[in-house]
């Protein structure tokens, strides 16, 4: 239990520098060009190795942090989109044992599926007016690059802690 | 139709299409221009400003401790030239003075009301950044002066280079500041600025209206054939329109061409704030006005 908080904690800390201390580590000539999205990083590892719908609760509950603390134009693009595809990647990908690459591949997948819902809701709500194939070149691509480097980064030791929680998980639902 | 029925018994779907149809109405509400936050929003609004308000000051700190470093070889040369600036500031300085108390005098004699003697007076502010959205179609950033200090919706925020945005929301504490690169006419939030040439203000008139993000320049339309705007002349905002106060600085004209429908012209111009290494900004306290 202390355990599961201690690591909510954390989430949250990484949700407080990627809008702090990471903006200052991007170089001047990529600054519109990468927006960190880490902690939906994180929720899409809680989707594959812990359980969807714990990835989909997270999922909104940060998305809509984001978007209630950075409200200049509407609130729920973030949360409707991480939560939903934080869950829809959980329903496909799920697994404990999901290795290296399959991980690598959700990552690189939910990357590109955030950065198109919230492209794609931008489009319907006027807020863009850019074509696609400069959003895609523009931000979606080098986003990937980055959440793939952090997931590389993050790897081992988030898929120990959730593989702990989960085992713990799972002892308690067998006592009961 | 049976099978749509099985569809529809689907419990998944089901919540998935409720959640969809609660989420469009909650961005299609929050998109229209809202007077002010509810409590929840504030609270949490201000909780976590207050956290990265902890963690974003040491950063920009180390930040700037290494971009001092790089600059340190600079650091003679722009002393003698602040020097200089200094000195010339002085002699218009007195110069200034005069027109002043000219221009007071003239309003009195004119008569002007309270209200258009307030109109382009203001205050500034400092403002500590908290945190930044990097977010290309919707960027903000969050400063630590809110409601209690007085900050209202649409004032404006300028930096040390020039203006950068208006303030969207307010919580007690902080302040979200939408940045001018989400300028967008087809916006029904987005308020475009009236603007002027420096040195040409009684000839000069324009409308800042959009921002291209792919070439990072805004755009200046509603140009006068007959206006004497010309490349590299320096562009602020004007005060007409009475929403921004006159002086602030936008940028530079880089080119000026014929607009879309041949009547009037448009200026593409290069923005003086460069919208990155956020430190602090200034907040334009504008008088209020009445409505």
């Amino acid at each position: 239990m202390v355990r599961r908080i201690v690591l909510l904690l954390l989430l949250f800390l990484v949700f407080i520098c990627e809008s702090t201390i990471v903006p200052w580590l991007i170089p001047d000539v990529l600054h519109t060009r990468l927006i960190p999205h880490l902690a939906y990083i994180l929720i899409l590892f809680v989707a594959v190795y812990y359980h969807r719908h714990t990835a989909l609760v997270l999922g909104l509950v940060f998305g809509l942090l984001h978007d209630v603390v950075f409200y200049g134009d509407m609130i729920g693009a973030y949360s409707f989109s991480m939560g939903l595809s934080a869950y829809v990647l959980g329903l496909l990908f799920q697994s404990p044992r999901a290795p290296y690459p399959l991980m690598m591949t959700v990552v690189l997948i939910g990357s590109l599926l955030l950065d198109n819902m919230l492209y794609g809701l931008y489009l319907v709500f006027g807020l863009t007016r850019e074509p696609y194939s400069w959003a895609l070149g523009h931000y979606m691509f080098p986003n990937l690059l980055l959440h793939f480097i952090f997931a590389l980064l993050v790897f081992v030791p988030v898929r120990r802690q959730l593989e702990k929680v989960a085992k713990l998980r799972k002892r308690n639902a067998e006592d009961e | 139709m049976l099978k749509l029925f099985k569809l529809l018994g689907n419990k998944k779907l089901f919540i998935l299409l409720v959640g969809l149809i609660l989420f469009i109405a909650l961005m299609g509400f929050t998109l229209t221009n809202r007077t002010s936050l509810s409590w929840p929003e504030k609270f949490v609004r201000d909780t976590v400003g207050f956290v990265q308000g902890v963690f974003y000051k040491p950063a920009s700190y180390m930040a700037g401790l290494f971009e001092d470093i790089g600059n340190l070889n600079n650091l003679y040369e722009e002393n003698q030239e602040l020097k200089l600036t200094a000195a010339q500031y002085l002699l218009q300085q007195a110069n200034y003075n005069k027109l002043v108390q000219a221009n007071k005098r003239y309003k009195e004699d004119l008569k002007f009301t309270q209200q258009q003697l307030a109109q382009n007076q203001f205050d500034l502010r400092i403002a500590n950044v908290t945190s930044v959205d990097t977010d290309a179609d919707t960027g903000t950033i969050v400063i630590d002066l809110g409601q209690n200090d007085g900050v209202r919706k649409d004032m404006p925020v300028i930096s040390t280079e020039g203006m950068v945005g208006i303030i969207s929301e307010t919580s007690p504490f902080h302040s979200t500041v939408k940045l001018l690169t989400t300028l967008d006419p087809l916006d029904s939030n987005s308020k475009a600025i009236a603007a002027t040439v420096v040195g040409k203000e009684n000839e000069s008139f324009g409308m800042i209206e959009s921002y291209d993000k792919a070439t990072g320049m805004l755009t200046m339309t509603q140009i006068k054939e007959n206006d004497p705007l010309k490349k590299g002349d320096e562009i602020v905002s004007s005060g007409s329109g009475g929403l921004f106060p006159s002086g602030m600085i936008i940028g530079k004209v880089v080119s000026r061409q014929v607009g879309d429908f041949g009547l009037t012209n448009t200026a593409t111009i290069q923005p003086a704030a460069d919208f990155k290494d956020w430190k602090e900004v200034f907040v334009v306290y504008t008088k209020e006005t009445q409505e």
